[in-house]
């Protein structure tokens, strides 16, 4: 069982990171490879939040930049500061418009139902994504439309012969829904945060093309993969048709993201956000924080993924813990059975010395993990904001998932 | 020059003040989809309280608080709601109850006043018996105030006669309550008392009350707890919206007590726009903040020509018909500005008949 650990990390310039000792065995090792860190003794003086990117607080300059924003209603017109910020997205991503939007799961949400707008469409995606598993299925029961779902490797990529092999055919079409959609993710979540590359994407984009399919790409944490791959994050999604981009993530606005695609596309999602419900009226409250973090958050990603290595190769040397390879912000950490400490435990002792991490076994797949089935694991997801700004606080019970 | 503006589109428009930007800017908060954000439970504690519900829901808008509550009441597939053929709902929400949600409409015909005859609504709802061909009544859906006819309240005997009609049938009755403290206002009448007969209702923040963003949703705890998950699976599960809801929580102290003075600005407005010749207001009709203007042929003008003539003056409103405007009256709208529009009418409505040569 995977249980998932995401680790906020203060910086790690001459400040440390207080970790209660306990009768928690494994910390005796833990501290013993951890000489950046140094270990205190019982009362819990701050809470290390380690459960998602998503709980990055806004900074100083965010909240300043919200409290005088230039506003309008953006349902009758235009908010500008919304236009600044969609303007601003759309040429980074290399798109032609864009669309704020209050969350990821209205940003593939609007997506899928543009491209598939027509009743009887399917969309195909990886069995282990975050719009197949994690977005109330709302494609289908508020899209009407249906997903095929191919077998997502461990690397995040789908296999471009069985991506080819689950569109349907058109001769067919008297049983068939009609395939209008490819959906990739970028990283891909529930893969540990790996990065697809521009090569395996321009690969499934001509795949796409030749079957006249749509390409979208739910690039939550885009960035993150541009950064560790080192390439130009448009030249990244350059295949795609849409884009939906979280700012709410590790570039650490407090809430929104943007879908980015062509002119019509975007007219047409903006009509599908009202229908949704969301059409804010003077949004540029939270697109100035966004386009705050934009600015400052998009250069400490690298940083982010350093102090996920570390943390890595540090849980990777403890007996007992397994960790499997790291690409950007996301940290696998697998208990192996001799341990003898199941998940739940783990995330309750750990919770009790203020570190907050999520337990996500039942999500993991099995045939990921056909080797260790009768393990207990700590799925760790890294996300390193909080920590960069030192922000800590008493530790108040985070409700587990 | 800087023009002068005066926004009568919508009470929309209004911009955050400056407590509410304040507000925001130290507003506590937290991840909404984690756990709660602290701001946001403060707001819908405080909105379920006043308007006399379990709990309460905070959402990115007026559409996505309707959207939620229709669906959540009828969310057996091959549901039906009955609601006014003019209602906010039905006219202007992208269709999404159906084309979302699945959900069939049976509109019934709004009076003047907002209200729909109670025969007739309980004439749509659907005979079990013949339940073959029927789809099933679940949900009546009312509208105070009631936007497309001029802002007017439904009072609390009809609320409460409309609640005895869906009790009677086990229907569930919704509150499109986006201006419902506009009503409460305008008829003296406490809201928890005027929305009591209600399962649900949806109250706008972003109206009258003067947020940047967002609606709430009241109802039960288990309606709530079902409403927050379909919000999730709709998109607007935010996270740290403690900034918009501190805003929010500001709007409900600082604008819920102007609201009596928009209604009076609104009729100062209609009664000098009734007395210019060419435009007719029904002045009787205007109980809230809102206000229709008919353009006489008399006049010589038609909407959109007075709408393109008045912006050139400053003044914003919205063509609702070739000779129907409509404006609306919100607290960033003073009495003097209220003078300005009535002498740029005037001017606008002269110049025309200049032009006419009259």
């Amino acid at each position: 069982m995977l249980v998932i650990v995401c680790f906020y990390f203060l910086p790690l310039c001459n400040t440390v990171i207080a970790i209660e000792i306990g009768h928690f065995f494994f910390i005796k090792i833990f501290s013993k490879f951890l000489d950046c860190f140094s270990v205190a003794e019982k009362m819990v003086t701050r809470t290390v939040d380690l459960r998602s990117d998503t709980v990055t607080k806004p900074t100083e300059a965010m909240r300043a930049a919200m409290a005088t924003a230039e506003v309008d209603d953006d349902v009758l017109g235009y908010d500008p500061t919304a236009f600044r910020l969609e303007t601003e997205m759309a040429k980074r991503m290399g798109k032609e418009a864009a669309l704020f939007v209050p969350s990821g799961t209205m940003g593939n949400l609007i997506s899928v139902l543009t491209h598939c707008d027509i009743r009887g469409s399917e969309v195909i995606l990886g069995d282990n994504c975050h719009i197949f598993i994690y977005e109330n299925g709302g494609i289908s029961t508020i899209g009407g439309v249906h997903p095929r779902t191919v077998k997502n490797n461990s690397d995040g990529t789908m296999d471009l012969d069985l991506i080819e092999a689950a569109i349907r055919d058109p001769s067919g079409e008297i049983v068939y829904p009609t395939t209008r959609l490819i959906c990739l993710e970028n990283t891909h979540a529930n893969s540990g945060g790996k990065c697809l590359s521009a090569e395996y994407t321009d690969q499934v984009g001509e795949l796409a093309k030749k079957h006249d399919l749509k390409l979208h790409i739910d690039g939550a944490r885009i960035f993150n993969s541009s950064v560790a791959l080192g390439v130009p994050v448009d030249r990244l999604v350059r295949a795609a048709d849409s884009v939906s981009v979280c700012l709410s993530k590790g570039i650490g606005a407090p809430v929104g993201s943007v879908i980015v695609g062509s002119k019509s596309f975007i007219a047409k999602a903006r009509r599908l956000r009202k229908t949704l419900g969301g059409g804010m009226r003077q949004v540029g409250v939270i697109a100035a924080a966004a386009l705050v973090a934009l600015q400052e958050n998009v250069g400490k990603l690298e940083s982010d993924h350093k102090k996920a290595r570390l943390l890595a190769d540090g849980l990777n040397e403890m007996k007992g813990l397994r960790v499997d390879p790291v690409e950007t912000n996301i940290v696998y950490v697998e208990i192996e059975e001799g341990l003898h400490i199941s998940a739940g435990k783990i995330v309750k002792n750990l919770e009790e010395r203020g570190i907050l991490v999520m337990d996500a076994s039942p999500s993991r797949f099995n045939s990921s993990f056909n080797n260790i089935q009768s393990t207990d694991s700590i799925f760790v997801n890294c996300c390193s904001m909080l920590l960069r700004e030192g922000k800590v606080k008493m530790a108040t019970s985070g409700r587990k998932i | 020059m800087v023009k002068r503006i005066v926004d009568l589109r919508s009470d929309t428009v209004t911009k955050p003040t400056e407590t509410m930007r304040a507000a925001m800017e130290g507003a506590e908060v937290g991840d909404d989809v984690l756990e709660h954000d602290p701001t946001a439970f403060h707001l819908e504690s405080e909105m379920a309280k006043i308007m006399g519900k379990e709990a309460g829901l905070f959402v990115p808008s007026g559409t996505m608080a309707n959207l939620i509550s229709v669906l959540v009441h009828c969310e057996s597939r091959g549901s039906e709601v009955i609601l006014g053929h003019n209602s906010h709902i039905h006219i202007y929400e992208n269709g999404g109850i159906s084309t979302l949600g699945g959900v069939h409409p049976r509109t019934v015909k709004n009076n003047d006043d907002g209200t729909m005859d109670i025969d007739l609504i309980e004439a749509a709802i659907r005979d079990p018996k013949e339940e073959i061909v029927f789809p099933t009544t679940r949900l009546i859906c009312l509208e105070n105030t009631h936007c497309n006819h001029g802002g007017r309240c439904l009072s609390v005997e009809y609320t409460d006669r409309v609640g005895q009609i869906t009790k009677k049938h086990g229907l569930k009755l919704h509150i499109d309550g986006a201006r419902i403290f506009n009503a409460s206002v305008a008829l003296g009448v406490p809201v928890d008392r005027l929305v009591q007969a209600a399962d649900s209702v949806s109250v706008c923040l972003s109206k009258g009350l003067g947020a940047p963003v967002g609606s709430v949703i009241v109802g039960s705890n288990s309606f709530i707890a079902k409403a927050r998950r379909l919000r999730k699976t709709l998109g607007g599960g935010m996270r740290q919206i403690g900034i918009l809801c501190a805003a929010a929580l500001v709007a409900l102290q600082e604008n819920l007590p102007k609201l009596e003075s928009d209604h009076k600005k609104a009729r100062l407005l209609a009664d000098g726009l009734n007395k210019i010749q060419g435009l007719r207001v029904c002045t009787s009709s205007v109980e809230t903040n809102i206000i229709y203007v008919e353009i006489e042929e008399s006049s010589g003008t038609t909407a959109i020509k007075l709408c393109k003539d008045l912006e050139e003056y400053g003044i914003l409103l919205k063509q609702t018909g070739l000779s129907r405007l409509r404006v609306v009256l919100h607290h960033q709208i003073s009495e003097s500005d209220v003078q300005f529009a009535l002498s740029c009418f005037q001017k606008a409505v002269n110049g025309v008949q200049n032009e006419n040569g009259n």
